[in-house]
């Protein structure tokens, strides 16, 4: 009987809290969108299962060995821990409350060499970091995923469009618009006291109006690795809802005739334009935006591969094997943050608030500079080509091609839009390197 | 107060944050622009190189073409008598 007890007492469902069993709903919800909606199913299958795994009872797969022991060890263990950790331990209590006073302190007031001490013990006794901890610490913690990723998207970009029309690049600037507007929408929530999130916090959400997976994720890791879960699953889920966010705004902004606008053929770009862009790109970075090296520096690279011409089987694989690699890991690595404790929270409903009034104000934004330009230069822009600037490549230039179509049937505007696309990459990488250096 | 101070701090953020990206991206234009003149001065016309690479090749295959056929018939009559066997 007491052997029952002990199955019975080791199993998920008796283990099961409210918030792990909301999170697997939310993880299987996340599911259904990816697979029958056919939401960005690249990423949101992989977050969506790690998230299913991170909130399986007691397995304990997205936690450190020491959160792990701390929250099944016996209670001789939790002694010799409490003693590294310089706590004290009520001996009349029971272990439950000695867990619970242990996380805390582990957490917060203990110092760097008592929690190193704490997690030799739990290691010693034979704890292990969960799996999804592991892939965490070593594809995010470290800022690699973002960055191989944003390497592939490099080998994958045709820079033509823009070299063929600069001046495109302005659209990607003004939507990042969309990014600072919303760090300031969301101080002025908590400066309201409707939500608390630090200046760090607001720079991390507002960087989802960047329309950029690898970005977002890259600078939630820098500034706010807490709210990493809620910000990737936004932003992914948002660039998917591009087709559905984006025309009622971009018609609400423009006139039937400016949506008509034909734009010049675009002339042709020589080979070697594209290869010297990406180095006068980065030598740019070099000298003026050092913090934005990580991210342009690799998106460079990748670039570089891509165009060079000399290293076709690196670029292959920069752009399919290593990427879908990289996807996997860090699809998992974001689901081991959607952790019933740090997710269902208040926050949450803000962030995803937020994100999408980003994307708004970033589509704004663009089209409205589109229109500024227009009335300023000699050559016809259609102001639909401003809204594929907030990257989301190349979904927005999509959207912006099918709304012109509307207009006016023969009026093909793909390649044109392709141009603030791709800046709306180098605009929102620039404008990450600018707070993280700010704040970070 | 101090909530005050939070709100400065990200205007300040949202103004520098936007200068900095319209500055740099400028630049970027600027750079650009100047980098495909260079090269159009250099390198003129890459329009007539690529015809003059593409009508070269295109003569090519004539005088190729016997020599071609002469294998891949050569294959096929090697490949149906292995087949048959």
């Amino acid at each position: 009987m007491d052997k029952l007890v002990t199955l019975w007492e080791g199993s998920g469902l008796y283990n099961l809290e409210l918030g792990q069993a909301v999170m697997i709903l939310v993880g299987l919800g996340l599911l259904y969108l990816a697979i029958y909606k056919k939401f960005e199913p690249l990423l949101l299958v992989p977050i969506g299962f790690g998230g299913i795994l991170a909130n399986i009872p007691e397995a304990g797969l997205a936690i450190s060995a020491l959160d792990q022991a701390i929250e099944v060890a016996k209670p001789a263990v939790l002694q010799q821990m409490g003693v590294a950790l310089g706590a004290t331990l009520d001996p009349l209590s029971n272990a439950e409350a000695w867990r619970e006073s242990l996380k805390a302190i582990a957490h917060d007031s203990a110092a760097p060499d008592q929690v190193r001490a704490a997690k030799d013990i739990a290691m010693n006794v034979g704890y292990g970091d969960g799996m999804l901890y592991s892939f965490y610490s070593v594809a995010i913690a470290s800022g690699i995923a973002p960055l191989i990723i944003f390497m592939g998207v490099g080998a994958m970009t045709d820079f033509g469009p823009l070299l063929a029309n600069p001046r495109t690049l302005f659209l990607g600037a003004a939507a990042q618009f969309g990014i600072f507007a919303t760090l300031f929408g969301a101080v002025a929530l908590s400066s309201m006291g409707i939500m608390d999130f630090s200046l760090n916090q607001a720079a991390a959400i507002g960087i989802i109006g960047g329309a950029d997976g690898p970005t977002s994720i890259y600078v939630s890791s820098v500034l706010a690795p807490e709210l990493l879960g809620a910000i990737a699953v936004a932003a992914y889920a948002y660039m998917a809802l591009v087709p559905l966010i984006q025309p009622p705004i971009m018609r609400l902004l423009t006139t039937q005739k400016e949506r008509q606008i034909k734009m010049t053929q675009l002339r042709p770009v020589s080979k070697l334009e594209k290869v010297v862009f990406p180095l006068v790109l980065l030598i740019l970075v070099a000298l003026f935006l050092p913090d934005a090296a990580p991210l342009l520096g690799m998106f460079c690279f990748g670039n570089l591969m891509r165009e060079c011409g000399v290293v076709e089987r690196l670029s292959d694989t920069a752009q399919n094997a290593l990427i879908n690699i990289v996807t996997i890991i860090l699809g998992l690595s974001v689901g081991s943050k959607l952790m019933a404790e740090s997710f269902l929270s208040f926050e949450t409903l803000g962030i995803l608030g937020l994100g999408i009034v980003a994307f708004g104000i970033g589509t704004a934004a663009g089209v409205l500079m589109a229109k500024l330009m227009n009335l300023m230069s000699k050559m016809p822009i259609n102001p639909l080509i401003g809204a594929a600037g907030v990257s989301a490549v190349p979904m927005a230039a999509r959207v912006a091609n099918k709304v012109g179509l509307e207009a006016n049937p023969h009026n093909f505007l793909l390649m044109h839009a392709m141009g603030p696309n791709v800046a709306g990459v180098i605009g929102s990488a620039v404008a990450a390197g600018v707070m993280i250096k700010y704040l970070g | 107060m101090q909530d005050l101070g939070l709100l400065q701090d990200g205007l300040a953020l949202m103004a520098l944050g936007m200068g900095v990206v319209f500055v740099f991206l400028t630049i970027l234009v600027i750079s650009v622009t100047l980098m495909s003149k260079l090269i159009g001065r250099f390198q003129p016309v890459p329009v007539a190189v690529d015809t003059g690479k593409k009508s070269s090749p295109s003569s090519v295959p004539s005088a190729q073409s016997d020599e071609v056929m002469a294998a891949i018939s050569a294959a096929v009559h090697r490949y149906r008598s292995t087949r048959r066997r």
